[in-house]
């Protein structure tokens, strides 16, 4: 990896082009979910109705339900259940995301040293670069390693928190790179997306296990209509999880790099992001033990793992989000740094 | 047949009324963000005005305890001279009582160095005029969006139904082109 900027051929980026470009692989990884939740609701509705109508065949079951001459009890029931269970997430959600950290929050009137008082300039210069209506309340964390993240469904619930560790070691272009990426994603209505998809994802793999289970234990094997579909549920529960880790991984990375594309959006400026980056990655190398350390000994670090401006796993921190560790929810820094604009010098 | 044609019109009306909205929300987000500049405006004035005045204060107390000190000091030579010892007592107690104060304004706050205070003041300076800066761009950026949506397809034809309240001709924040050629050959002298 390189170690400066020196390192990088520096060239304009299209941050207009990137924001539209990431924009389009959102919507499609949203459609993508909704119908893979339709298609699951439908997949049981049939299988439930197989059994009613033991005569009928497919095809017949499937018009029937699609033109509504039978109605879809599964997949509403699974879509009242998605709805519930997004408010009550959003509800909750902001609390979560501070769990475990040692933390207190900035104000103009609390600000205890100059530094922190940059911090929450630098937050108001941003937001009014961003047009936001609300400022999103400013967060410190009291951790050596650098690293940032934003929460929030709204602009007006929206907040920002930040490391000591990465106060200490940003300057002040750096430091603001920083928080527009983070703005972006306050903007960009990051953190509610793939909160919903994730939590689409888990319940189709949920309602997969109910009928899972059903299946295996009941052992209707006198219907042949049934049994095709059985063995669609039972393939599908074990294909859905690794389906949608990729996309939900494939969706936070065009969410990344929309961030990316977001804070030179706001500075106008590519190098103080790229700097950034790279300083943070290098530190996280260097210091790869004790973050490590520190990452483990707080508590619900996966809850904070999307949404940090930088993947520790990257750095080879590992045992941070329990699964998908040999995945990052990042682009590679260097792909990142490429995206918006600076390209290693003699790649080997 | 009735039905496809009443279904087509309601997308049409929806499509008129979503972008009809969509462009007075970018109208009124440019009209917002014009004043946001005077805003910045307005507070860079007041936060100097304040600045200026706070080092104003600063000097003229340094200036009147400078002087007090030296009249202090008088007073007491005088009365040493005079053999008037309680005179000259109670003016050397004076002056330890404003040093000791001073002490005490230096001890409160350690980091009331001269340096401390530059920097604060030009993290101060800094971020005004960035919120100035940035205040004008998302005011120009507005205006891209805006400009953007009234002049792609479809949206045009909507603008030009409603020419009245759609159509708004927003100027970007510049510099005069004489300004642009003067800042363009400025450099800074040493």
């Amino acid at each position: 990896m390189a170690n400066s900027l020196h390192d990088f051929t520096a060239a304009n980026t299209n941050w207009r082009h990137a924001l539209r470009a990431n924009n389009h692989r959102t919507w499609i990884i949203i459609g993508i979910f909704l119908l893979i939740y339709l298609g699951i609701g439908l997949l049981i509705d049939m299988y439930l109705y197989t059994s009613s109508y033991p005569q009928a065949s497919l095809a017949q079951i499937f018009r029937a339900i699609v033109t509504f001459q039978l109605f879809p009890i599964a997949t509403s029931v699974t879509c009242i259940i998605a709805v519930i269970s997004l408010l009550v997430t959003y509800s909750l959600y902001d609390k979560l995301m501070l769990l475990g950290t040692d933390y207190h929050e900035i104000t103009p009137q609390t600000a205890q040293s100059p530094q922190e008082q940059q911090l929450y300039n630098v937050v108001e210069e941003m937001k009014i670069a961003a047009g936001l209506k609300y400022i999103p309340r400013v967060f410190i964390i009291d951790a050596d390693y650098m690293n940032a993240f934003a929460s929030g469904y709204s602009e007006k619930s929206a907040m920002v928190a930040i490391t000591r560790g990465l106060i200490q070691k940003l300057n002040r272009d750096e430091l603001q790179a920083v928080m527009a990426h983070e703005l972006s994603h306050i903007r960009h209505l990051d953190i509610k997306l793939t909160l919903t998809a994730s939590l689409l994802a888990n319940l189709t793999i949920m309602v997969l296990d109910v009928f899972f289970y059903n299946i295996i234990f009941s052992r209707r094997r006198d219907e042949r209509s049934g049994n095709a579909l059985a063995t669609i549920i039972i393939l599908l529960r074990y294909l859905l999880p690794i389906i949608n880790i990729c996309l939900l991984l494939y969706l936070s990375r065009t969410r990344e790099y929309m961030a990316d594309a977001g804070c030179i959006e706001l500075m106008r400026n590519n190098q103080p992001l790229a700097s950034a980056l790279l300083k943070i990655q290098q530190d996280h190398i260097a210091h790869q033990d004790n973050y490590k350390a520190a990452y483990l000994n707080t508590p619900h670090e996966n809850v904070r793992r999307e949404a940090y401006i930088f993947d520790p796993t990257q750095a080879g921190i590992k045992g941070i989000g329990s699964l998908n560790d040999m995945f990052s929810t990042h682009p590679s820094t260097e792909d990142r740094l490429a995206a918006i604009g600076f390209i290693l010098k003699n790649k080997v | 047949m009735i039905m496809t044609i009443l279904i087509i019109l309601l997308v049409v009306i929806g499509y008129v009324v979503l972008t009809y909205n969509k462009l007075i929300a970018q109208i009124e987000a440019v009209r917002n963000n014009q004043k946001q500049i005077d805003i910045q405006l307005d507070r860079r004035f007041k936060v100097f005005e304040s600045l200026i005045n706070v080092v104003k204060k600063y000097m003229d107390y340094e200036q009147t305890t400078l002087k007090d000190v030296v009249a202090l000091r008088n007073q007491a030579q005088q009365a040493k001279a005079s053999g008037d010892e309680k005179t000259r007592i109670a003016a050397e107690n004076k002056i330890s009582d404003i040093a000791a104060k001073i002490n005490l304004v230096f001890e409160q706050y350690p980091d009331l160095k001269a340096n401390q205070n530059c920097l604060q003041l030009q993290e101060e300076i800094v971020s005004t005029e960035n919120k100035l800066a940035y205040a004008k761009q998302s005011y120009n950026d507005s205006i891209e969006t805006y400009n953007a949506t009234k002049k792609s397809f479809f949206a045009s034809w909507i603008v030009n139904l409603f020419r009245s309240k759609l159509n708004m001709d927003f100027a970007y924040w510049q510099l005069s082109e004489q300004k642009v050629a003067e800042q363009e050959s400025y450099t800074v002298k040493l």
